[in-house]
This record gives C-alpha cells, structure tokens and sequence, in this order.
C-alpha cells in the first residue's frame, strides 16, 4: 500500500531514500494468543506474566540510496519485518531515527485486505484509501492493478471467495503497480503459482530503476542474489553485515551452517 | 541535504505528534465516507430489499411497539408510543456505534498490520455508519410524530445540540472500548449484556419522571440516562430540557471523549504488535 503518495516528491538519482539511525524497537505484547479479562481475573493474584516484553531491533543504522535494490536476509525473528514496518511508519521506533525520502509502497507478509467480506474492488479502493491516496489516483490505477493481478471477474466478488494464491496476486498487484518512490516487499514471493512468481520477478526486475529504491526481504537466498545489488543480514536485531549479495549471503550460510553442525554435535 | 518527506521518532510523553496526527487524519476522511458505505452496502449484501432496510428497520421496530402499545396494551397512549419510539431511535444511534466499535481494531488487523495510518479511523467509522444507520430513523419518527398529532415548538430544536452530544457520546464509547477489545477480546461478547443493562437502566421503556427520587439519584452515573431524557422531552414534549440534564449529559459525553481518545491514542502504537 502506499503512503504519502499525494507528496510528488522529486529526488535526484543515487540521492538517500531511507535512513535509519541507531534503531531501536523495544515492545510489550501479550503471551495468550486471544488475551481475555476472563484469563486475568483467573490468575489474579498469582503473580502470571501475560505480556512479554520483545527486543525486536537494537542500534541498527541502514542508509538506502535511490537506484539500491536492498535485500535483507536473516533466521526467523531476526527482526526483519519490524524494521520494515518501522520503515513504513506502522509501528513506531522505541530509539533512534528513521527519514524517509519518498513515497512508500509496502507488501507486507499479510497482503491487501482488510474485510473479506467486502469484494476485491472494495478492499483495494479502501486500502489505497486508508494510506492517503486520493480516489482519484486509485481510479487512475485501478484498471491496471485488476489487470496485472488477472482476478478477471473475480474483483468484485468478496475477497473471503478467494483462495490464498488469488490474495497473494492481489496484494502484489496493488503494491507493484502504482510506482512509487521506494518500494517495500516483505516475504512476499513466495505465494503464487510459478506464472504469477515469474510475472511478479519480472515486475521488480522492471521497477529497478535509478530513481527509485526498492527492498525485498526473503528467505530465498538466490532470488535475492539475483535481484539485489547490496544485501543487509540480521540477526536477533543486530545488524550482522552489510555489502555484497554474494559475501554476505556467503557468510549467512556459514553462519547458519555453523550452527547447524554445532547443534548436530550436541545430538551426539 | 533534501528535506525528509517524513520522519518516525519515538513518540514522545506516549502520544503520537498530534498536529500531524490530526493532518492525516483530515487527509483521509474520504476513507470514513468510503468505508461506511461499503461496510452498508455489504450487511444488506443479498438481502431482497437491500438498502431499503435501512428505512425498514426502524419502521418495523416501531410497528412491533405499536402492537404492544395500541393493540395488545388497549391504550391509546400517543405520548408513550412516541416517547418509547424517540428515545429508542436514539438508544440505537449508541448501541450501534458500540458494537460497530467493540471489533473495529480486532476485524482491522491486516490493515494495521500493512499500512501506516492513524488507526482511530477505525473506531470513528463505526460511529458514522450508526450515524447512517439513525437518519433514517429520523425520518421515520418524523413521520410517527405526525401521525399520532404529537406537539410542536421552537423548543424542538433543542434537538440539534442533543444530537450533537449524543454523537460526541457515541463515538468517544466506540474509541474506548475499541481499544479495550485489544486487550480483553472477551468484552466483545460482554457487550450484548452491557447494552442491554444500558436499555433497561435509561428511561426508554419508562419516563424519567415514573421513577423513584432515590433511583433517580443514582442515575447520575448512568452516561446516557439524561441525554435520552432530555431527548424525549424536547421531540416527544416539545418542551425544553432541564439545564441539569443538559449539564449532565455534555459532562458525561466529553468525559467519555476525551478519556476514550486519550487512552486509545496512548496505546495506538501498540495495536500493530497487539493483534
């Protein structure tokens, strides 16, 4: 979805896109899945945690200039999503600074939607919305959007009739298809059929321009060694190495492999 | 060095900038409009009469006390009819925007998860479609206040700043137990009990003036029990409502605003980690 798209931001190219300084995102959520004053009252007294409290980044510093196609890779909870939500202005940062310098458009791992019993065309029209575009720039983008995501008719049947692949397109659709200044794709690659994957690939390899800054953040090593001309690693919310796709994502399967083995040898 | 188009810092004394809050917020009112109507036209999605329930409801909810009244009751009680009618009306214009309210976070997960945008919307949609979901009713009354010859005056358009109170109330509920429903999910399912204590304990089946001097003491802590009385008695009685329950209901409406906000805003950061 994008935001501050009615900003026509002007940028020279190679000039910075997102700076984040000294990044730190502390936060406190809750243990239960489904949190219920039921659950409260009845351990009321006995001293039972019901919320954690979550390191998700500490002390990161990233700049991303115009023309980057950044990846970022690391293990699960690595804090990968929580910088890209912080990026977005989704969550607020606990410590530290980001600056954007663009439009944002983000693809995170949820995708579009917001009711599913609303149809596609609703969703889309009320998600572009919600992000501070104007009706008439979702007009202008419509058409192309239902057309790249080949719903067909399907747009205006209510989103809870689609499966997960037909989500997936959607989502992708809306997010690569209004061009804007940085783009943000969180994980979302990997759902889809293989056509759709392909369409979508090409989409990104398309949107690599000089004058626009794009980040991917996947767990598939070789399609961002593909894509990406830098590679960002983190681990446990630190910033592991920063440069090369091909070094860093060297050193992250050592790193992962080294584990591996060393777990492996604990089994002995 | 350009100038950042934007730039996220930690908030600071835990409530998010307001002045650009509230700058995005007017940016975006064309999502409150928008959302409401597809949020409408979605609960009467396949319905015969579609939209037409709109008008539908209220007429048939009134014809259901009409039958208890005239029919069943043998009286010919046009104030009662007119009162229980008013008031209800306007009962439903807060229960609505309660249960619109109670899962506007929850049911707007992956939209708060996805995009960045001041999520207090969500709670204030809710109201707006109760408030659409109330003209009509309006409409509806207009037309039963004719019909059974109720009286007019100039004291009748004490209603306006009633209604705007009651919008205040209405939506600084929604906010607030929105932002409980993050917390608790189980008071989503509390809440058809909350109403109806809330129904039985405002003079909308009875007058205000039927019951007990001690009872109505006790009424003070009621939010809505003033409001609707002054309510009925500037549309039922023509008459202007007393400066107390005036008092009384502005007291408890911005109350509940401004704790409502204050709370939701405090916690807003954490609903994208809370869902």
């Amino acid at each position: 979805m994008i935001s501050l798209s009615d900003y026509n931001h002007e940028h020279s190219p190679h000039s910075v896109a997102v700076t984040v300084k000294d990044l730190g995102l502390t936060y406190t959520t809750s243990i239960d899945k489904k949190p219920t004053l039921k659950a409260r009252l009845k351990t009321l007294g006995r001293g039972k945690k019901h919320t954690r409290i979550v390191r998700a980044l500490n002390e990161v510093s990233i700049d991303v200039h115009y023309g980057t196609v950044l990846g970022i890779i690391g293990s699960n909870g690595a804090g990968k999503s929580s910088l890209m939500r912080v990026i977005s202005g989704i969550v607020p940062p606990t410590q530290g600074r980001v600056e954007v310098y663009g439009s944002v458009s983000t693809l995170l791992a949820l995708g579009v939607g917001f009711n599913p019993s609303m149809t596609g065309r609703d969703n889309v029209y009320l998600g572009g919305l919600a992000a501070g575009m104007s009706r008439e720039e979702i007009d202008a983008n419509f058409d192309a959007i239902a057309d790249f995501s080949e719903l067909g008719e399907a747009i205006d049947a209510p989103m809870r009739t689609y499966s997960s692949g037909m989500y997936a397109r959607l989502a992708f659709s809306v997010a690569a298809v209004v061009e804007p200044d940085i783009l943000i794709i969180d994980e979302a690659l990997s759902t889809g059929d293989v056509k759709f994957k392909e369409k979508s690939l090409n989409r990104i390899k398309e949107l690599r321009t000089a004058d626009r800054a794009l980040i991917l953040v996947s767990h598939a090593l070789a399609t961002i060694e593909d894509i990406c001309n830098e590679v960002v690693w983190l681990d446990k919310g630190k910033l592991m190495m920063r440069g090369k796709p091909t070094e860093v994502i060297a050193a992250y399967r050592e790193f992962v492999d080294a584990r591996k083995s060393a777990s492996s040898d604990e089994d002995v | 060095m350009e100038k950042p188009v934007v730039v996220y810092e930690p908030f600071r004394a835990g409530l998010p900038p307001m002045r650009e809050y509230l700058r995005s917020l007017w940016r975006r009112r064309t999502f409150i409009a928008e959302f409401s109507r597809s949020d409408l036209r979605e609960q009467n999605y396949g319905s015969v009469f579609g939209q037409l329930w709109l008008v539908l409801n209220p007429l048939l909810l009134s014809a259901v006390y009409f039958l208890l009244i005239y029919v069943i009751g043998g009286s010919s009680d046009s104030i009662r009819f007119g009162h229980l009618t008013a008031s209800l009306f306007l009962f439903y214009l807060i229960a609505n925007s309660l249960t619109g309210g109670v899962k506007a976070i929850t049911s707007g997960q992956r939209l708060i998860l996805n995009t960045s945008f001041p999520r207090i919307m969500l709670p204030m949609s809710a109201t707006v479609i109760a408030l659409f979901k109330f003209i009509p009713t309006l409409i509806v009354f207009a037309v039963i206040h004719q019909i059974i010859g109720l009286p007019y005056s100039w004291q009748m358009f004490w209603a306006i700043p009633i209604l705007l109170i009651a919008l205040v109330m209405a939506l600084g509920m929604a906010i607030l137990i929105s932002c409980i429903n993050v917390y608790f999910r189980d008071i989503s399912s509390m809440l058809p009990y909350l109403t109806r204590s809330l129904l039985y304990l405002s003079p909308i089946l009875y007058e205000a003036t039927n019951i007990s001097d001690r009872i109505k003491s006790l009424e003070i802590a009621n939010p809505i029990f003033f409001l609707l009385d002054s309510w009925s008695r500037v549309v039922v009685h023509a008459e202007a409502p007393s400066t107390y329950g005036l008092i009384h209901a502005t007291a408890w409406s911005l109350f509940i605003f401004f704790v409502g906000t204050y709370f939701f805003l405090s916690r807003e950061r954490d609903f994208a980690v809370r869902l």
